[in-house]
This record gives C-alpha cells, sequence and structure tokens, in this order.
C-alpha cells in the first residue's frame, strides 16, 4: 500500500506540473491580454502605452518564457499579485478560499447526510409512492437552474420572510467578532446559498445512492446472508449498504475534489465572497496569476482526491489490493 | 411576486446614519496613479479630490486649486523655446487642502504624483496627462503654488481630469525603496498595504474598511478642507449579479444602485414597478456620453460603396428604435458627439442628416448596381446583397437592436446574417483586428470636448506595427479629417475649435464609415427621500459630490 501510495503522489505531482504548462499555454491563446483590455475600453491609452506596458508585465515575450518566469516564481513560494486587485495572490486568493470551502463543505456534507438515507429507502421501497416522490424531488434538484433557485430563495426568505441577508458573506460594520457571535453571523449569510447548493447535490447523490443500493440487494451474498439468518438491519447496512458504498465512494471523492473551485453562480448570486467568480473573473481579464494558481489547486485537489478513493476502495472491498 | 409584495411596507428608508450602495462591478485598491476600474474611479472620488473636475452641466471646476489657469485669466502664457510652442501654467492648491492626517496637500505632492506616473517599473494606464508636462517648478516660499511646463501648446492643456496627486510624506520612502523593481511601488503602496492610513485620503470620506471583491466602508474625513458631508458612514457593497439587486434592495440589504449597477432594461422594468407598487425608490435616468453606433468595415467590397453605406442609414427608422426598445429615455444619435457636449450640433446645414426614407435607400442601392431579386434580397453580378452584423453575444439590448434593423434593411433588399461574439473575442481579435466583415454594433466611451482621435485618425487603425492599438474600427481614413484633427489640438479659439469639430462631422456624416444608433443612458436607483444626488452621464461620477447627498 505504501508503495502504491507514493507511486501515486509521484504520478501526481508530475500531471500537476504537466498541466500547469498546458492550462497556462491555453490562457495564452486567449485573445487579448490584460493590456490589450485596457486598451479597448479607453481611449486615452496610446501605442506607447500599450508597448511600454507589455514591456512591464513581460506580455512581449512567448508564452513558454512567461511560463517558464511564472514557475519560478511559484517554487520560492511567491504566488504573484494580482494585475486586477492590485495585491499579491495570496492575500486575495486565501481568504476566500476559506469562504468557498466553508461553504462547499457545509452543502457537500448536509447533501450527503440527506441523500444517503433517502437513497437507501427509496432504493428498498423501491415502485412505492415514496420512492416516487423522492425520485421526483431528485430529479427537480438537478433539472432547477442554480440563479433561478438562488433568486426564489431571496425573494422568499430575505424579501418576504425577512429571515436571511439577501446576500453578502459576513455582517459589514460589525466589527471584529469571535467565538459563537462570529459563527452566528457567517451562519446567517451561509444559509441561503448552503440551501440552494445542497438542493442542486441532493439530486444525484440520493440517485447514486438509491441505483447502487438496488443493484447491492439484488446480490447472491445478500440472498446468502439472509439464508443465514441474519437480521434485516445486518443485511441492510453490514452487507447491502457496504457494497453500495463502493461507486458512491467515487462520486463523493470527486465532489471533494471540487470543494476548493467555487460554485460561481450560487457565489454570484449571493453575493458570496468565494474563490468561484474570483477565478471566473481572472480568466476573463487575463489575470494569469489568480487563474492559474486556482486552476492548480483545482486539479491537486482532483488527483487528490482520485487518490484517496483508490486507498478507500481497498478498505472497503477486501477484494481490491494494491500490489 | 405575491410573496414578495406583502413586505413592500416594512421597506426602511434609509437615514444620514448609514447609506449602503450596491455596485455591480469590481473595484481595486484606491492608488490614484494605478487604478484603472471604472468601479475604483467612482469610489475614488468619494475620498479624494483632483485639481480639477468636471460637474454635472458639465462644466470644468476647480477642486484642490483655486482656478484653473487660462490664456485669458492670465494663468497661463504660451512661449517658444528652440522653435517648439510651449505653456507655462500656474497653479495653487486651496490654503485649507489638507491630507486626512493633517498635513498641508503641496505642489510637492503634485511633482510627486508626476514624477511616479512616469516611472517605467510603475504600470500607470493612460500616461498622457503626466507626459504632456516637461517639468513642474514647485515656489519653495510658498509651496502650495507651482508650474507647469508643458512640451506643447495644446488648448487642452488645463483639462487635467485625471491628473491625480499622492500624498508625499507617505509614499515617497516607499517609493524610493521600491522602484526599481518592476510594479515594487504598486505592490508595497500604503493604498496596498495599509489602504485605512488617513493621510491617504483628501476628500470627504476616508476609508475605513476595505475588502476586494466584496465591500468597502468609508467614514466622514475630519480633516476635509469642504463642506462637512450629511451621511455618516457610506457602505459600498458588491453585488456582481444584476438580476439579484432589486430583491437586495427590497430587503433593506442595500439602499441605492450606483451607475454601476442596473441593465438600462432592469431600470426600465423597476422604475414601473416602483410607480405601480409606490415603492420607496426612485430610478434617475441621464442622457450621457457613450454613444452606441455601428462601424462599417471599410475594407468590405460591397461597403467600399459609400451609396450602399448611405442606404443602410436611409433605410432605418432609429426614432421608432429608440421609442420602442427605450421608451424615449435614451436619445436618437446623429453622430459620435452627444448633445450634452459643447461640439454637438444638429445644424443641417453643417452635418449631413439622414431622416428614414426606404424609396431613397432603394434608389441608391439602385445606383449602386444592387437590382431587387426575386426572393426579395438584392442581386449584382450574381452576388447577394448580404451582409454579416456582429455584436456581443449575451447582450440582450443589443440582440433586439440587431433583430429590430435586420428586419428593418431586409425590407429593402438587404439580407443580414447576425453572428455574435463573446465580447473578450469581439473587441480583442474581431473588431481590433478587423475581422467583422461587415458591420459591427458597440459603444465608444467618449468625454465633452474630447478630441475623436483614437477613433476617427487614419494612425489610429489598428495594425501589427502600432501592436494593434487604437480605436478607427471601422478602418476609415480621410487625410482631410486626419489633418484637421491635429490642427484642433493646437486651436485655443472655442469658435474656431467647433468649426473644425463640425468640418470632421461634415465628412463623418457624408463618408458613413459608422452609422450613428443612439447615446446610452446612465441609470441608478436612490432611496426617496436622498437629495443632493445628481447623475452627471459622464466619466466624473455622481460621487463627486457626495459631500451633498443627504436623506432627511
Amino acid at each position: 500500500m505504501t508503495t502504491f501510495i507514493i507511486r501515486r503522489l509521484i504520478q501526481t505531482v508530475i500531471t500537476i506540473a504537466m498541466l500547469s504548462f498546458v492550462c497556462f499555454y491555453i490562457l495564452s491563446l486567449m485573445p487579448g491580454d490584460p493590456v490589450d483590455i485596457l486598451a479597448s475600453s479607453n481611449p486615452h491609452i496610446t501605442s506607447e502605452d500599450v508597448a511600454r506596458l507589455k514591456a512591464l508585465y513581460g506580455l512581449d515575450k512567448p508564452a513558454y518564457v512567461r511560463y517558464m518566469n511564472w514557475l519560478k516564481t511559484v517554487i520560492t513560494g511567491d504566488l504573484g499579485y494580482s494585475r486586477t486587485y492590485k495585491i499579491p495572490v495570496s492575500e486575495l486568493i486565501g481568504p476566500r478560499l476559506a469562504n468557498t470551502f466553508f461553504l462547499s463543505l457545509a452543502a457537500l456534507g448536509l447533501s450527503i447526510l440527506v441523500a444517503i438515507p433517502l437513497g437507501i429507502i427509496a432504493a428498498l421501497k423501491q415502485g412505492t409512492k415514496f420512492d416516487y416522490v423522492i425520485n421526483l424531488g431528485a430529479f427537480a434538484g438537478i433539472s432547477v437552474p442554480s440563479f433561478w433557485l438562488g433568486i426564489v430563495l431571496i425573494l422568499a426568505f430575505s424579501v418576504w420572510l425577512g429571515m436571511f441577508p439577501a446576500g453578502g458573506t459576513f455582517t459589514i460594520g460589525a466589527g471584529e467578532l469571535s467565538g459563537w457571535e462570529f459563527i452566528k453571523d457567517r451562519m446567517k449569510y451561509m444559509t441561503l446559498p448552503v440551501l440552494s447548493l445542497t438542493a442542486l447535490q441532493l439530486g444525484s447523490f440520493v440517485r447514486y445512492a438509491r441505483s447502487s443500493m438496488i443493484e447491492s440487494m439484488r446480490a447472491d451474498y445478500i440472498r446468502t446472508a439472509r439464508a443465514k439468518g441474519l437480521s434485516r438491519l445486518t443485511v441492510v447496512l453490514g452487507h447491502g449498504f457496504r457494497n453500495a458504498l463502493i461507486p458512491l465512494v467515487t462520486v463523493i471523492a470527486i465532489s471533494f475534489s471540487f470543494i476548493f473551485s467555487g460554485a460561481i453562480i450560487t457565489e454570484t448570486v449571493f453575493a458570496y465572497q468565494g474563490v468561484g467568480k474570483l477565478v471566473y473573473d481572472s480568466v476573463i481579464a487575463n489575470d494569469f496569476n489568480v487563474a492559474m494558481i486556482a486552476f492548480m489547486i483545482s486539479v491537486a485537489m482532483v488527483l487528490v482526491m482520485n487518490l484517496v478513493a483508490d486507498i478507500l476502495y481497498g478498505y472497503l472491498d477486501p477484494r481490491i489490493s494494491y500490489g | 411576486m405575491l410573496l414578495a409584495q406583502s413586505s413592500w411596507g416594512a421597506i426602511q428608508k434609509p437615514t444620514n446614519e448609514v447609506l449602503r450602495i450596491g455596485i455591480t462591478q469590481e473595484f481595486e485598491n484606491l492608488n490614484p496613479v494605478l487604478m484603472q476600474m471604472m468601479a475604483t474611479t467612482i469610489i475614488y472620488k468619494m475620498v479624494n479630490r483632483n485639481l480639477m473636475t468636471m460637474d454635472a452641466t458639465p462644466k470644468w471646476i476647480p477642486q484642490l486649486v483655486k482656478s484653473i489657469p487660462s490664456l485669458a485669466n492670465k494663468g497661463a502664457r504660451i512661449y517658444t523655446e528652440n522653435g517648439v510652442k510651449k505653456i507655462s501654467a500656474n497653479w495653487e492648491i486651496l490654503p485649507n487642502a489638507v491630507w486626512g492626517d493633517g498635513t498641508p496637500i503641496t505642489g510637492y505632492d503634485v511633482k510627486f504624483a508626476w514624477t511616479v506616473a512616469r516611472t517605467p517599473t510603475v504600470s500607470v494606464g493612460e500616461r498622457e496627462q503626466y507626459d504632456q508636462i516637461e517639468d513642474i517648478k514647485v515656489d519653495e516660499k510658498n509651496p502650495k503654488k507651482f508650474t507647469f511646463i508643458y512640451k506643447q501648446a495644446k488648448w487642452d492643456f488645463a483639462r487635467l481630469g485625471t491628473f491625480y496627486v499622492l500624498p508625499k510624506h507617505l509614499e515617497e520612502e516607499i517609493f524610493n525603496k521600491y522602484s526599481k523593481e518592476n510594479e515594487g511601488y504598486a505592490k508595497n503602496s500604503q493604498y496596498t498595504r495599509n489602504p485605512t492610513n488617513p493621510g491617504l485620503y483628501n476628500g470627504p470620506y476616508r476609508v475605513e474598511e476595505i475588502k476586494l471583491g466584496s465591500h468597502l466602508s468609508l467614514i466622514p474625513n475630519e480633516k476635509f478642507y469642504g463642506k462637512k458631508p450629511n451621511i455618516k458612514k457610506i457602505i459600498l457593497k458588491l453585488i456582481p449579479n444584476t438580476g439579484t439587486l432589486e430583491a437586495n434592495m427590497l430587503s433593506g440589504t442595500i439602499d441605492m444602485v450606483s451607475e454601476l449597477g442596473f441593465t438600462f432594461d432592469q431600470a426600465l422594468a423597476f422604475d414601473k414597478k416602483i410607480k405601480a407598487e409606490h415603492l420607496p425608490f426612485k430610478i434617475n435616468f441621464k442622457e450621457g456620453l457613450t454613444y452606441e453606433h455601428i462601424d462599417l468595415n471599410q475594407e468590405n467590397p460591397i461597403l467600399k460603396d459609400v451609396r450602399v453605406r448611405k442606404a443602410l442609414v436611409y433605410a432605418i427608422n432609429r426614432d421608432n428604435l429608440v421609442k420602442a426598445l427605450f421608451e424615449g429615455k435614451q436619445k436618437k444619435a446623429l453622430h459620435m458627439i452627444s448633445p450634452m457636449d459643447p461640439w454637438y450640433t444638429d445644424d443641417p446645414k453643417k452635418i449631413t442628416l439622414y431622416p428614414t426614407d426606404k424609396a431613397k435607400a432603394g434608389q441608391l442601392l439602385d445606383e449602386a448596381g444592387w437590382k431587387m431579386g426575386p426572393d426579395g434580397i438584392r442581386v449584382k453580378d450574381g452576388q447577394k446583397l448580404s451582409l454579416p452584423f456582429m455584436t456581443t453575444a449575451g447582450n440582450k439590448t443589443r440582440e433586439l437592436v440587431q433583430v429590430y434593423l435586420q428586419k428593418e434593411w431586409k425590407s429593402v433588399g438587404i439580407d443580414i446574417q447576425i453572428k455574435n461574439e463573446p465580447a473578450r473575442v469581439f473587441f480583442n481579435e474581431t473588431t481590433k483586428k478587423g475581422k467583422y466583415g461587415g458591420m459591427a454594433m458597440y459603444a465608444w466611451i467618449s468625454s465633452p470636448e474630447n478630441t475623436p482621435r483614437a477613433q476617427l485618425h487614419t494612425a489610429n487603425i489598428p495594425n501589427a506595427a502600432n501592436g494593434w492599438s487604437g480605436q478607427n474600427y471601422p478602418r476609415w481614413t480621410n487625410p482631410e479629417v486626419d489633418k484637421i484633427i491635429e490642427e484642433i489640438d493646437v486651436t485655443f479659439d472655442p469658435k474656431k475649435r467647433k468649426n473644425l469639430v463640425a468640418k470632421v462631422l461634415k465628412a463623418y456624416t457624408d463618408e458613413v464609415p459608422v452609422i450613428p444608433l443612439y447615446y446610452r443612458a446612465e441609470v441608478s436607483a436612490t432611496p426617496v427621500n436622498q437629495s443632493g444626488y445628481q447623475l452627471t452621464g459622464h466619466q466624473f461620477s455622481s460621487s463627486n459630490t457626495i459631500e451633498n447627498w443627504n436623506l432627511q
């Protein structure tokens, strides 16, 4: 197992390095650079200004030279400087990653907690009214556009009921809160985005849990377990659910991969200060340093969570071994 | 919507304790020589003042200085040095003007800002305002007084709307330490590292808290030299989704939406709702300088013929267009200069007007050899009269205009192929490199009495040699216009200058390199009890008079 993990970690580092170049190169292929964007929106920018700024930002150099410069800086621990916001990337992206992490984690945790029991019950009551209602709800969750759901939640809970703020991350001007006051304030602003994200994720998790459980409950070992006289609870949880978990682990691990990527539409609708909108804006504005760091975090998370899923398979299914 | 209606009565009118403003565009740090975003310039006006600015009329007025030097008031003089005509202009900072920490603002701050802005390692976008000055001499006996020596004698030498001042006492040490490394000053400036330092600001407010990408909180600057502001706290909250602005206002999360907020169609819809449901808000509309138009690519063989270009304008009813789509709140454009600009003219003796005349359009197309085909589309030498028409994808208003015009042109036998692109590609590749084939619809942002050099001069046709800079996207060349543009710059008599501009407009409307559509209006939403607020319609925003805002 140790050899397997070390080998996969080395592969992960190499993949990240290769993908970093691919991402950088693709970004550089986009029409216009930050100076072009500036020049197209300001008629007073002269050709001299364009040449001066391109030289200053190093945009007059080929993509591979710019990539090597970026890589050298990042390796020294300096994540660079955001041209859009004019502050270091670490100061910009750090708090936003934390905000996105808590938002995504809360939504994912809530989705899993609700979806798995619902999926299991629906599987065990396949073809009943309960199953139909759960399926209908799941499809509704999958189909509803996130921006629409966000606006409906704002109208219902902010405008009409006045229970939660319409948008934001924390109370502006409340000063430095700590302890329970801090948590309460954050929760007030996170509730609607978490509900929105949960509703969107819930449907697919319910569907996965249900189908996986149905398949598992049809297996020969379930019949054997029942024939041995085991209790229904032991058969369902100890044999059925444990085997149903294997495909679910992949889905959940991949969902965890996106925990730092941000939910751009939800964050935008609720004006939540997360990383999703930041990444989108940095790509559009060609703010390379911000976009590259965000990409690298996403790539690393996908690779690491896939590795975690592979390791978990071994624990869940004794037939899987890593030589 | 029924859900929402039951709570209208609960909307609280804001008081002078706090005003929360929604803004949809990102803002950056408030270092004036480095800022490039529109949202930042609006916020900047709340915390800092320039040497001069433009009011809502629009007229240039002094801000940090006693008066604006001119040849007439003898504050400036033209002289010749080594055969070059130059200008020397005397300025004086107001005696009571100080930074937020009480340090007097002097000519040394002005000279320091000029030095910073011209340093190659500092990423200043538009440097023309600083570059035109050859030297700044500060009066050692009275440092409030200083003299600008301009490299060339140009009429607009004193239009220094984007010449900013920096607090030398706070920034000089940082600048000296980091100015040798690329962007070293920007990374270490106090505006980046310690943005709540009161000494960085000299306007009616100073920054209490700034969270980029989220919000900014302002409190009154106790040392402000001018009128004390009425509102005790201003909070600017970034709400990136324009679709949720209305819900944010109705829920009481924000009290006001700045001019960088609602789209025009959203503002029209919200205005109706406010009136129908007696909501405590007001939608403000103000005619602006932004000019929506269609570039006609002069490299397209069909559009090379001026008769086809003229026919395109005669065929469309722009009066109906602005009535149908904008309820008359955005005005039809005759050319690139807006009615709020002193250079504007609608005199038919000076410019060529194009009233809707489909018969005339047809006649011009017939003369150009484009005869009506059996399918209702004109044909010449076996080729159909078909033109590609592009704009920014996803812009609802522009897409509606496209469909409206497509129908109008179809009625005179012109086939229009709509092909839109994301703004990023459209502006940075397609229009700039002349790849739009036929017609490209977008807007020019201007300022009053702005020589249209960037948009009309031949030297500003983007090409590889000039690094694809310039905004002459129609790729229009007229040597006479080029000459007049050069002449405008050095003509000091306002009447003569206006006549020269009229000559440019005559050529522009005669040759039709561009189809003028309409002037965009600025919109904002304010609480019904807010007074002292005025949209300007130009780049010096309403926030320039924030000290007059009152919520009683």
